[in-house]
């Protein structure tokens, strides 16, 4: 009996190592082409020829849409960012999903809303009841949808969508903060390439602790929480760099929900957004490769590693559990319901090697992580631990995990430099390393009860973050 | 697995210092950038002071003698600048050898360098590397052909036109919204080249040339652009182009075609850009035709042939009330649109 388990124990343990070496290997691949790629856009940004999309009368219009829920401390902050995008046409629509509390009444009174007749554009289903909608009388192109919550965010989109007038739709948070040029950079391959470009995406950055006026970051700033510097972190390596990756191979999935825009005939072709998915935003960008794929129509997802969004991350370890659980629930249910695109060489790189990776590094990596952990125990408890090698095999998966985090600070520091302290640098570097340790393996736990609620099939469950707003600057005396 | 210890170890140990050498790399770079920027605000005064001495008094002999920070400067000096003050830095960038180092660049190995070459080419060097930047049209890298577009549109020789339009078919194809910022950019000077490429051009040049000349409000037009609209064997994205075009240069002789393809042609699309064309237009006489669009099944459409009656005035208000009269599902939509035209704050688009 215990030379079976003793060979199991074995066989497991080779099988995490091996998966873990080829994970990390992966992510330093994916790493190195962002890293390659965001090097050389930023050698060359002279020639991106962002004043010409400005100028051009060929550019289209841009609907940006914004669900909101209970988000009082900062929509008059994500509204001036949008309004004071630099775009030639822009409307704005908020949707006030069934909030309890003042967000409506402090638009209203910032905008002087009126009632008007609503004229939709699209009739995408919606399960909340739509109250009334309304339009800004202070000559902002703001039109403000009310309507009752069934806790989807993908519900307040679709009735967003319902009501957008524009060629493009730019889906943003209600906690996020665009910088001025963002909207005309992401737009940039629409205009430049309109007949393949379907969807596309920028960089998402934490906003905690920077200072902020009147929505404008004015100096990035990282938080004193050490869970958001190691969002931050994390940030940087999977949505910066992993990204850019994917995206160079053609096969990006996800466009954050904080900030991506999409043609917005395609987006109503298929239905809008999942009503039940809680990944919306990766949901409709395979259902989008999917259709497009399936009637052969070109189509190109892009991700440009320039613009930039800002945006509120959890500042509690409960808030970040909640929101992690939603993730991974969700990717679980974006990958059943796309199960025959995995390895489906007909779905091209997206189908061979994005949801693959998804599923056997994203949606199963705790579960071997746990696996690993478990083994570690097992082998303690059988008395065949070796603690020379168990130490040495920690050391290489802590060296790994810090090459690519420091990697992913380092590249923002030779390219993008935001944080201009060298003291916020040190403390990147040092969050590095230190998330490997308790953070990481915290992660895990939280990813694998997504995982189990999915496989339990538990009713999806949209949570509200709760918001704490952004720092505003202090005003400078006048000497 | 004691086996892999060793090789495990050193392993680490290889992580280690690739870490270390990344510390160190981030640290440099971090100092070293904050010790430039401290040093180029230093400097940055005197040369601005060269700058505003070339701009007043043409005295580009310090200028062609100054330090190679100058060169960034008068780079990005020079898109916002216009006339006189344009040309002069033109002049002292070739002076100074920018020009020459740059057109040396766009057969540079590195696809940045080639690329940043057109550009600065495109804004500095007049006509005379016309031909070297057709050519890198066809470069294997697509971020290189769009910098050549652009900068052909810079220089606005007319004569860019017919390879800019061929590179939309090449093995290579560029980008359509690139080509025709650039075609927009070469003025009115290559209307009489599009005019003719609305006839004979390929399906993508024959759209982006539709799209042009719309911008350019281009009367001569019409006549080809109604062809295009009316002809069911033309690609839906040339029709409805030309349907966009005809909107933008508003010649009324182009409402009966428009309210035809509304009524007759089932591609929702193009409808919808016919509708929003004869709203444009102002015509009364699409007002029958936009009517029976409010009762299209396809709900965008709809909206705008709602829209565009809206947008008719009086005349519109007029046969919807006509209709309204009349009853029918027909009736129920036209009334609903009057009747949200009547409420106060009802805005288009809402």
């Amino acid at each position: 009996m215990r030379e079976v388990l003793v060979d199991v124990l074995l066989t497991m343990s080779w099988a995490v190592l091996g998966y873990t070496l080829l994970l990390d290997l992966v992510m330093l691949a994916l790493v190195l082409a962002g890293a390659r790629r965001v090097s050389a856009s930023r050698r060359w940004d002279g020639s991106e020829g962002h004043e010409e999309i400005f100028a051009s009368p060929l550019t289209s219009g841009v609907s940006v849409l914004i669900p909101a829920h209970d988000e009082e401390a900062g929509i008059l902050d994500t509204l001036a960012a949008v309004l004071a995008q630099r775009y030639p046409v822009l409307e704005v629509v908020l949707v006030d999903d069934g909030s309890t509390d003042r967000t409506f009444d402090k638009v209203a009174e910032r905008f002087g809303l009126v009632q008007v007749t609503a004229r939709p554009t699209a009739s995408l289903r919606v399960d909340g009841t739509v109250l009334s909608v309304h339009r800004a009388t202070t000559g902002d192109p703001l039109t403000v949808v009310r309507k009752t919550s069934v806790g989807r965010r993908s519900d307040a989109l679709n009735a967003a969508l319902n009501v957008a007038r524009h060629p493009l739709v730019c889906m943003v948070d209600a906690d996020s903060l665009l910088e001025p040029g963002a909207l005309v950079q992401v737009a940039r391959p629409f205009v430049e390439d309109p007949a393949n470009v379907v969807a596309s995406g920028g960089v998402i950055r934490a906003a905690n602790g920077a200072r902020v006026a009147r929505g404008s970051v004015l100096e990035p700033r990282l938080s004193s929480r050490w869970v958001v510097r190691f969002q931050v972190v994390e940030y940087l390596r999977s949505f910066l760099l992993g990204r850019t990756g994917w995206a160079d191979a053609n096969a990006l999935l996800i466009i954050s929900g904080a900030f991506g825009l999409f043609r917005r005939d395609l987006v109503v072709e298929v239905g809008g957004l999942d009503a039940l998915s809680l990944a919306e935003d990766a949901e409709l960008v395979v259902t989008l490769q999917e259709h497009l794929r399936q009637q052969r129509r070109p189509h190109r997802v892009v991700f440009v590693p320039e613009p930039v969004c800002w945006t509120e991350v959890p500042e509690t370890l409960a808030v970040l559990g909640r929101q992690r659980r939603r993730w991974s629930h969700g990717l679980a249910q974006l990958l059943w319901k796309h199960r025959r695109m995995i390895g489906n060489p007909r779905f091209g790189p997206v189908g061979l090697l994005a949801l693959p990776f998804f599923l056997l590094f994203e949606l199963l990596g705790p579960v071997v992580e746990v696996v690993g952990l478990l083994c570690v125990v097992l082998a303690a408890f059988l008395g065949l631990l070796d603690t020379g090698t168990a130490l040495v095999m920690f050391g290489l998966a802590l060296g790994l995990g810090t090459l690519l985090s420091t990697a992913a600070v380092a590249v923002e520091e030779f390219s993008y430099h935001r944080y201009a302290r060298g003291r916020e640098v040190g403390v990147l570097l040092l969050a590095g390393l230190l998330e490997n340790v308790g953070y990481r393996q915290l992660h895990a736990w939280f990813r694998l009860r997504g995982l189990v609620a999915a496989l339990m099939r538990r009713t999806p469950v949209w949570t509200a973050m709760p918001r704490t707003g952004f720092t505003e600057a202090e005003p400078v005396p006048v000497s | 697995m004691s086996s892999l210890a060793a090789p495990a170890a050193v392993a680490t140990a290889v992580l280690g210092v690739l870490v270390v050498v990344l510390l160190v790399a981030v640290a440099a770079v971090h100092t070293t950038r904050a010790r430039r920027l401290a040093a180029a605000q230093g400097s940055r005064a005197g040369l601005m002071a060269l700058v505003h001495d070339l701009l007043d008094d043409g005295d580009d002999e310090a200028v062609v003698a100054a330090p190679r920070d100058l060169d960034e400067v008068l780079l990005h000096l020079l898109p916002q600048l216009r006339g006189a003050d344009r040309e002069a830095i033109q002049t002292a960038l070739t002076r100074r050898g920018v020009v020459a180092r740059a057109a040396a660049d766009l057969d540079a190995r590195a696809a940045w360098r080639r690329g940043r070459a057109a550009t600065l080419l495109g804004s500095t060097a007049g006509r005379d590397h016309l031909a070297r930047l057709t050519a890198l049209l066809a470069d294997r890298s697509l971020e290189v052909r769009c910098a050549a577009a652009r900068a052909l549109g810079r220089v606005g020789d007319p004569a860019a036109v017919h390879g800019l339009l061929a590179s939309l078919t090449t093995a290579r194809p560029l980008p359509a919204g690139v080509v025709g910022m650039a075609v927009l950019d070469l003025g009115t000077a290559v209307l009489p080249a599009l005019r003719a490429t609305l006839v004979t051009g390929s399906p993508a040049a024959r759209a982006l040339s539709a799209d042009v000349v719309g911008v350019h409000g281009d009367l001569a037009a019409t006549s080809a652009l109604v062809d295009l609209l009316t002809d069911a064997r033309q690609p839906e994205d040339v029709r409805r182009a030309a349907a966009t075009a005809l909107a933008r240069i508003g010649d009324p002789a182009a409402t009966d075609p428009l309210a035809r393809v509304l009524l007759d042609a089932a591609l929702p699309p193009l409808q919808r850009a016919a509708a929003e064309a004869l709203g444009r237009i102002g015509d009364p006489a699409g007002a029958p035709a936009l009517l029976a669009g409010l009762t299209c099944p396809a709900r965008e459409v709809a909206a705008a042939c709602d829209d565009a009656l809206v947008a008719l005035g009086p005349e519109g208000a007029a046969v919807l009330a006509d209709a309204a009269g009349r009853g029918g599902p027909l009736g129920t939509a036209a009334a609903a649109t009057l009747d949200a035209t009547s409420q106060p704050g009802r805005l288009v688009g809402v």
